[in-house]
């Protein structure tokens, strides 16, 4: 019998203005800690891709464009994925809210909008929309399993 | 570095728009005006050569859907090469490489576009 030390969970934050300015940054990071937990360079970039979706719902759908809130960022690293968490105070979608648009549809009558979710839901193995109505806050939850 | 910048040129019937950078939200009013001034100045075949494009959002694919169907009604279209993995991925994921023409390299596509090649 081996004994194998169990690596503890890691996690920590990142509270950015609601501006789209700071994706890059958001987005950055992201591909960075995919590769830290393990990811490959074309998984890290898809997770990148997720979290951009999110945060850019959170400013312009949650916040309505408005650059004076504050979104949340936390990144747990456990023994199985990542999981990004983004928190905010705007307005928020329920799990049952999510419609994904068909690609085929879309190809047939090409429009502006609606690809995000489907980019998240594709890129991500988990996406939830948590609302905690105690806080008043809403939470978008992307996990990433590592493989 | 800026986050995006577009440098436009124009190959015969083609013009050629080759961002580089990064196409999100907070960059893609730059990106619509360039398409929208191609457009407008009545040139509407474009290829997008994506060899310095490091990763385009739905906002990105949100201004390319918005003009595909104008083009096209003008006789043009819009046509990608050179893209990045991560790039691809993200047409390919959401079925538009059956949506646009995708060449490997730049001078292909616009061999695709010399007349009697269309369609």
């Amino acid at each position: 019998m081996s004994v194998v030390a169990k690596m503890d969970h890691a996690q920590f934050r990142l509270i950015i203005p609601s501006q789209t300015r700071y994706l890059n940054l958001v987005t950055g990071l992201a591909k960075r800690a995919s590769l830290v937990a393990g990811m490959d360079d074309a998984t890290a970039a898809k997770v990148s891709i997720a979290v951009d979706e999110a945060v850019t719902n959170v400013i312009i759908h949650a916040y309505h464009g408005e650059g004076e809130h504050s979104v949340e960022l936390e990144l747990r690293f456990t023994d199985t994925a990542l999981e990004i968490h983004i928190w905010h105070s705007g307005q928020g979608i329920r799990g049952d809210q999510m419609v994904l648009p068909d690609p085929k549809e879309y190809i047939k009558h090409p429009r502006k909008g609606g690809l995000g979710l489907l980019l998240m839901s594709r890129f991500m193995d988990e996406v939830q929309f948590k609302a905690d109505e105690v806080s008043g806050r809403n939470e978008c939850c992307l996990i990433k399993k590592i493989s | 570095m800026a986050d995006l910048s577009i440098a436009v040129r124009q190959v015969g019937e083609v013009a050629v728009l080759l961002p580089t950078g990064f196409i999100n939200a907070h960059t893609v009013r730059e990106f619509e005006e360039a398409l929208e001034g191609l457009v407008q100045g009545g040139r509407y075949t474009i290829l997008l050569n994506c060899k310095d494009l490091n990763y385009i959002s739905s906002a990105g694919l949100g201004a390319i859907m918005g003009l595909i169907e104008t083009v096209r009604e003008h006789g043009g279209d819009i046509l990608l090469s050179n893209l990045q993995d991560n790039v691809f991925a993200i047409f390919d994921t959401l079925g538009f490489t059956q949506l646009y023409r995708v060449f490997g390299e730049e001078e292909q596509a616009l061999a695709a576009t010399a007349p009697g090649q269309k369609g």
